[in-house]
This record gives C-alpha cells, structure tokens and sequence, in this order.
C-alpha cells in the first residue's frame, strides 16, 4: 500500500516550515534527511501539543501486516501560523504522507508533506525538519 | 584592554556595516512562510524610500509597535554563529557568502536563516566541520573538543532540545517571534520570547551595575543593564549560567562570559542586532557576530509550552544507547 515517491522538487515546493515549528530540537539527531518513508494509512490518534504535534496512523506493510506508525510536526502554533488547525486532521482521515524516518525507530518518522487520500488535498507540513526547499 | 580592542575591531566594521547589512538585507529571502507574508524585510515601501524607525513620544527609537499597531520581530534561525563572527575584514563568512550572490540560504554548508522561514545548516544531517572548520572563532583548546563532540552527533544533546531556554544572545537566534517592550517611565525594558522556552528577559535602564561576587546568581539569560548610545541600544550582560550553548551548533561558554548586544532600528521593519562575546574561559580574546531581524508587521505572539511532550527527551539516549530519562519505549 505504500505510495509511490512523489517527486521530491513538487513536493518541497510546499514545504514552508514556519521558524517555530523546526527549532526545538537536532532533526539530524533524530531522523535520517536521507531516509525518505512515503507512507498511506488510516489516521488513528493525534497529540495536538507542544513542542511537536504527532498523528499515528495504521498502514498496511507489503505482507499485509498493519503497522501503526507516529508521525512528528510541528508545534501547534506553528501549525496554526501555517493554516491548520486542531481539526484539519481528524482520527479516521485516510492520508498519505511524505517524509523521514527515524534513524533508530522501526516506525516513527516525521512528516513532511500530508496529503488527504479522499480529497487529494495537500494540507499544509509543517515539519519540524529545517528547511528542505530547494535554493531560490 | 579588552575594551581597547573590541572599540577598534567594532570602529573598523563601522565602514563596511552599512554596506554588508544593506546588501544582506536586500538578499533576504522573499518567499515567507504563511501567515508571515506581510513581514517585510527590505525596510522599503512599495515605493519611495523606507519607513523610519517609530519613536516613543520622548524621542526614543521605539523596538517595539508603532502605535496601535500589530507587529513582533521574525527571528531567524542562526544554527552556527561561527559564520556570523566578524572578521578581520570587516565581514562574515556569510556575509561574504551574500555578496558572492550565494544567497543567505545556500547549500549545505551554508548557515541559512536570515528570512522568517528559518532553515539551518547541518539541521538535515550535512557533514559538520567542527572547530578546525572556523579558523574565526577563537577556541581555547577544551572548547575546540567539546565543539567538535557537539558537531559529530549532530547536536543531539542540544539544551534547548530539553525544553531548556536559549542563553544569550542565542535568544536572538531561536527561530521564534519576539517582542521589545519599552518602558522608559519604569526605567527598564522587557524583552518577551514566544519559543525556545516562552520567556522574557529584563533590561534594566536604571543605571545601576551588575551585582558582584555571590551576589550576582548565574542564571539562564545573566544579568543585564542596558543604556542608550544615540538610536542603539547597548546591553551588557554578565552572570550566566553553564547550562546553555551559544547557538544550534553547540559553541560553548563558561560563566565567565560577558555579553555586550546592540540593537538598532534603522527602518521601521529591520532591527540590526550585534553582540560581541568575551568569554576568557572557553575562547583567547573576544569575538562579535551580527545578523538582522525582520519585522512582521502583523504578527502577533502565540503561547508555545516545549514541556508539555517532549518526545524527544523521553526518548533520548545517550552514547551507549541507554536512555537518558524514563525508559526507552
């Protein structure tokens, strides 16, 4: 059920981390930038608080087997600043999610891009990652 | 002596600081975040030249809100001061890297972060150089080691990764907004800090002077007096605390740092920020880094609480994989 990469140009195009959502602690301690996941699940809780917000969801492995992954952005006011709100995202959404894993996690990452499956709407990621858009 | 020097170094950057902040600042990046896209950075109209500095009724410079309006300072995301350490020549690595027209967000390797979007160098996991990659900062040979331990794990044990405020002038590098609060009746200014820990600092303008032996406490943001040198703001600091980094990439301090900050307003949507550190515990002689910081003229501050889930910290582990607080899940 994975999605297919997603050309990473078009999708870091949206990537517009405010500051507060990306500073609070060492990205590249935590995950691996080189590690892209692109994940497709059914939302099943969200911690709507600081300092990162995370969404979990399940997904379905190539085996079948369902996985719950937990999925970092940023803060809530970061997310609001960017548009969102506490329920852009709701338990049962089905999504599609472009990001990086966690260098020593088998299923935590942090997401990037957000995607709603029914829709084909691209909510807005506020990553906690530092800035990955291209150089302009 | 100390004094002596940091006169002449700062009296040579005189002649190129116009020069190097109107140049970074036409450079700044102009594509804001959402939310943050009224924020001006170029101190320019839509047309014609570009709007003063508001100023209080007394006449003070204000660094805060004109009258009736919205506003707080986007601050950048400064990850490695050492590219922001004036040099010799009157410039910084990365300022240099601007008039190259290489941008203020270069590649990796770059100390990106002037704009309000923030970014980092070595925040995706970039190769870091450690000490022997910043001839211009001036380590004492502890600190080049413990600079160098802090590049190699990628700043994992950053404090403010612990919900632990930044100290410093690292306050200013925190990529979150911020307010300048003057209350010249009160004789003191206050300083408010949406993020990095949802803190405030206090100046006072008072005249007094730093308490003394014990009783001067070292804590987080130190001990700071402030005076008016024309339109700049002069605050010095002393009475640190060892519990904070200088900035993202982990430069250290003892606390035996003294910190002297100026703050300038030239236009209404730039405030010019420089602060000289003299530390004789960790470095050989004094050094001054310098940025600038945008206005967002409709920005406005939002409560931000690191503690409240820190995953981070519950997961931490440290160098032998076992966990640093609780248990690893």
């Amino acid at each position: 059920m994975k999605t297919k990469f997603v050309a990473f140009a078009a999708a870091a195009g949206f990537v517009l981390a405010t500051g507060s959502a990306i500073a609070h602690h060492s990205f590249a301690a935590e995950f691996d930038a080189n590690q892209a996941v692109n994940l497709k699940g059914t939302v099943t809780k969200i911690e709507w608080m600081n300092p990162h917000t995370y969404f979990y969801m399940d997904v379905a492995e190539p085996d079948g087997a369902v996985v719950n992954w937990g999925l970092e952005m940023g803060s809530p006011n970061g997310l609001m600043r960017a548009g969102w709100t506490r329920n852009t995202l709701k338990v049962g959404d089905v999504v599609m999610v472009e990001g990086s894993r966690a260098k020593d996690k088998a299923h935590i990452g942090n997401a990037r891009v957000v995607t709603l499956a029914s829709t084909g709407k691209r909510l807005f990621a506020a990553s906690s990652q530092a800035d990955t858009t291209p150089q302009r | 002596m100390r004094n002596g020097q940091r006169c002449a170094l700062l009296g040579a950057m005189v002649v190129v600081l116009l020069m190097a902040f109107w140049r970074v600042g036409a450079q700044q990046p102009a594509a804001p975040a959402a939310g943050q896209r009224e924020g001006g950075t170029s101190g320019r109209n839509a047309s014609g030249p570009p709007e003063p500095a508001p100023r209080l009724a007394d006449g003070t410079v204000s660094l805060g809100r004109p009258s009736g309006e919205k506003g707080v300072w986007n601050v950048p995301y400064i990850t490695n001061m050492g590219e922001r350490v004036v040099e010799a020549d009157g410039t910084s690595v990365f300022e240099r890297r601007v008039a190259a027209g290489r941008g203020g967000r270069g590649g990796r390797g770059a100390g990106r972060g002037d704009g309000p979007i923030g970014g980092g160098e070595g925040t995706t996991g970039g190769a870091r150089g450690g000490a022997k990659s910043e001839p211009q900062v001036p380590f004492q040979p502890w600190a080049a080691a413990i600079y160098d331990y802090n590049s190699k794990n990628n700043s994992k044990y950053d404090p403010e990764g612990y919900c632990l405020p930044p100290g410093g002038p690292r306050l200013m590098a925190t990529p979150y907004p911020m307010e300048i609060i003057q209350l010249p009746e009160q004789k003191r200014i206050v300083m408010i800090f949406e993020g990095a820990t949802h803190i405030w600092r206090e100046i006072y303008m008072d005249g007094r002077s730093h308490p003394e032996g014990d009783a001067l406490n070292p804590t987080y943001l130190g001990h700071s007096v402030g005076k008016w040198e024309g339109d700049t703001l002069v605050v010095d600091t002393v009475g640190f605390n060892e519990q904070t980094w200088m900035d993202y990439f982990g430069h250290p301090h003892t606390d035996l740092l003294h910190v002297v900050e100026k703050y300038s307003r030239p236009t209404k949507t730039q405030l010019r920020y420089e602060a000289t550190f003299d530390d004789p515990g960790a470095y050989t002689k004094p050094f001054t880094v310098r940025w600038n910081i945008p206005w967002n003229a409709t920005g406005e501050l939002t409560e931000y609480i690191c503690q409240e889930n820190n995953k981070y910290l519950q997961n931490l582990t440290d160098d032998f994989g076992q966990p640093i607080f609780g248990k690893k899940p």
